[in-house]
């Protein structure tokens, strides 16, 4: 079998960008990256920085259901506790450490994760999905109690304090994209790594088959728990950005909504796959925005006309989702796949 | 064939003209940019695409009568799908594609989302079919008002008619939403000054209810009026069905959004007549209510014209929408009036010194902005029988 990866040793077995075509994809990324917030107007940036931390979530998602096979449609709640989180922290010290808000919430949601994990200590599947679906609805029925008002803002929701970074307020979004993005890139791979290690292979092994595992020694308990753990504490750093990204949260912004969305993201883009969630975040994010735009142009933006653009478009977004699944089941990440072992192989083969 | 200098600088000049063109062209053709965010998909669809059709009707009219200041106007309206967050990138899109004079937004969560961003060169005039009360507030938000009273207007209206005509016990059922809760605790305060006993505080889901458990608690205190409030479409005709047929007597209240006399009579054309007597503040007129209305009989000629199937009715939610714009256009011939430039701050600077201004009918008193809001509103009473809101108290300010 021709894989045009020609390895010499361990050392470029276990690099992360152990092929040119891997080290060229990523400067490249960078180098994107980089260029976006000189060249992107407002709403461009309003985009991209909501694609940048909702890809955090969905890379936390991807531990949890991706890696160790346990589904959990709670992690809009993990999101939620790292915003209020990090709004409530801001009420004590408003100009707070960015970074240190970041890790703080991340520690909060990953103790909720350790709460909420403890189900799938004896259930899993559509089981552990049901259990877990309590999340949103007990998360968001403490915020908006009157008690808790003064830090969450109850029903109405809140304002949201911006980040300061060494004395500057960041205000604009092309200011916080400089923030969120670099966040999202450190966790991106961090969780990429994770699964080179130890636990990481762990987890997968979990995954694959969990009784196997634990005659291999492997502690489901052990690490089913510190999987959710970590998969919250993700979901939480997504919620605080998004405090800092937005001016205001609302409970309505978290909950089942965003759990099932944050699903269909991992899903689109590929489970247990590290590019997954960056693919299938970009597509669902973007995809109804690029079809708003074509409903604009032909419509011109007329409301009359876009009465039956709109439903139009919810239809069209409906059946690319279904035909997408049903023609790519493993996600965009397989024609990513396919795409570089063909450049990676050329000139020598197909 | 070898290209010399001089053609080279004539090809130069021809590019760089064909690429300035555009925006020459573009400053020539200014029209007045208004974008709209409105649901026309999700939860609230029924209002979206009942409204929209009136933002394209507006854009017509005013472009027919020479547009504002001889400029046309542009309405460019997209669904949000009654998401915030989507509004939010609708807007911003609206604001990347140019100057952009005017923004009507769908809700109160996206009015409360978008709101701290309005400063600056994003500064924009925004109205919205919300009536909210935080967004009455010329101080935090300097470039949103409301087209009509705010919810704790409308409670409060409705708590000055009950003492007029003698209540003396008064229940709130609300929705658990910020809707639902936006003017209870000015509704406690309103009533303990007009000596009203609140005798039940009944918190219910927006939709889904349950309405046995409900009416049973509303049956143990018997209030003279139950004022609801963070109801559309569900819940409160239910409400109302299920304690009249547990005998109760109490008089029910409802506020703008509750009030639409297309959900009234639907509700009597498949359930039966126990609407009857339901009482509501509006803050308008009803489109049927012409005989003082100037602008409802233009409106109802307009459209009899475009469409001659019309019914004749136009819902309410419309009319708030209608009265929006009309509010912006009132503003910016203002402002062209006083030569100033069309900007955020000086169309709002119009906007906060509109003094008895002839609505053409909506109100029943000229309109006064004060505090970014119109603070005047109606009793209604709803007739099974005529399938009619009518009028049961004056028109009231706050």
């Amino acid at each position: 079998m021709i894989i045009g990866e020609y390895k010499t040793d361990y050392a470029q077995d276990e690099g992360i960008w152990n092929t040119w075509a891997k080290k060229l994809g990523f400067l490249l990324a960078l180098a994107v990256l980089l260029l976006i917030p000189f060249v992107a107007n407002d709403y461009q940036l309003l985009m991209a920085g909501q694609i940048a931390i909702f890809v955090i979530a969905v890379v936390g998602l991807n531990v949890v259901v991706g890696y160790t096979g346990l589904m959990s449609l709670g992690h809009g709640a993990f999101f939620a506790i790292g915003a209020y989180t990090a709004v409530a922290i801001h009420q004590f010290f408003p100009h707070i450490f960015p970074l240190i808000t970041l890790v703080i919430s991340m520690v909060v949601a990953g103790f909720f994760g350790f709460l909420f994990g403890l189900p799938s200590l004896r259930v899993k599947g559509l089981y552990l999905a049901v259990a877990t679906l309590s999340a949103n609805f007990i998360v968001l029925f403490f915020i908006r109690q009157d008690w808790l008002e003064h830090f969450t803002g109850g029903r109405g929701g809140t304002e949201t304090p911006n980040a300061y970074l060494f004395g500057t307020e960041l205000v604009t979004n092309q200011q916080k994209y400089f923030l969120i993005v670099p966040i999202t890139i450190v966790l991106f791979l961090f969780a990429q790594n994770l699964f080179r290690s130890r636990f990481g292979r762990a987890l997968i092994a979990i995954r694959d088959n969990d009784h196997s595992a634990e005659i291999l020694g492997i502690s489901l308990f052990n690490y089913k728990l510190k999987s959710f753990v970590i998969s919250a504490a993700y979901c939480g750093a997504a919620g605080t950005l998004w405090a800092y990204f937005f001016p205001a949260i609302l409970p309505e912004d978290f909950g089942l909504n965003m759990s099932i969305t944050l699903l269909i993201c991992l899903v689109a883009g590929g489970m247990g796959r590290s590019l997954g969630p960056i693919f299938g975040t970009i597509l669902i994010l973007m995809v109804p925005e690029i079809l708003k735009m074509v409903a604009f142009y032909f419509s011109e933006g007329n409301a009359s006309a876009q009465i039956y653009f709109s439903p139009i478009r919810d239809i069209v977004f409906g059946l690319m989702i279904i035909g997408f699944l049903i023609f790519e089941p493993m996600g965009l990440v397989s024609i990513w796949d396919r795409f570089w072992r063909f450049i990676s192989r050329w000139p020598f083969a197909k | 064939m070898a290209i010399k200098r001089r053609t080279l600088l004539q090809a130069g000049a021809a590019f760089a003209a064909a690429i300035a063109a555009p925006s020459i062209v573009r400053a020539e053709t200014k029209v007045w940019r208004v974008g709209a965010s409105l649901p026309m998909t999700g939860p609230f669809a029924t209002a979206g695409q009942l409204v929209a059709p009136a933002f394209a009707e507006f854009e017509t009219v005013v472009n027919d009568n020479g547009g504002i200041g001889g400029i046309p106007i542009k309405i460019e309206v997209e669904d949000s799908g009654y998401i915030p967050k989507n509004a939010l990138a609708n807007f911003q899109r609206s604001l990347a594609g140019g100057d952009l004079h005017y923004y009507f937004g769908d809700s109160t969560g996206f009015m409360e989302l978008v709101g701290p961003t309005l400063k600056g060169d994003q500064a924009v005039m925004m109205g919205s079919t919300s009536f909210a009360s935080v967004l009455a507030n010329p101080k935090e938000r300097p470039y949103q008002y409301m087209a009509g009273p705010t919810y704790e207007d409308q409670f409060e209206i409705l708590l000055r008619d009950v003492a007029a005509k003698g209540g003396k016990t008064v229940a709130f059922i609300y929705s658990d939403t910020e809707f639902g809760r936006d003017p209870i605790a000015h509704g406690r305060k309103i009533a303990g000054e007009l000596g009203l006993k609140v005798v039940l505080e009944e918190v219910t889901k927006p939709a889904g209810a349950d309405i046995e458990s409900h009416v049973t608690k509303l049956a143990q205190a018997n209030p003279d009026y139950a004022l609801l409030q963070g109801y559309v479409t569900g819940v409160w005709p239910q409400l109302i069905g299920a304690a009249r047929a547990f005998g109760l007597t109490t008089q029910f209240m409802g506020t703008f959004w509750a009030m639409e006399k297309v959900v009234a009579d639907k509700v009597t054309d498949q359930a039966g007549p126990f609407l009857d007597g339901y009482q509501g503040v509006m803050p308008y007129r009803y489109f049927y209510d012409q005989e003082n209305a100037p602008y409802y009989r233009e409106l109802a000629a307009q459209k009899k014209a475009a469409n001659p199937d019309f019914p004749g009715y136009v819902v309410t939610w419309e009319l708030e929408g209608r009265l929006n714009l009309e509010l912006w256009k009132k503003s910016m011939e203002m402002t062209l009036e006083a030569n100033k430039q069309i900007t955020a701050d000086n169309l709002m600077a119009s906007f906060r010194s509109i003094k008895d201004w002839d609505s053409g009918g909506f109100f029943g008193s000229p309109v006064t902005i004060k505090d970014h809001k119109i603070g005047q509103g109606r009793v209604y009473r709803y007739s099974a029988d005529t399938k009619l809101f009518t009028p049961s108290s004056d028109w009231l300010t706050t």
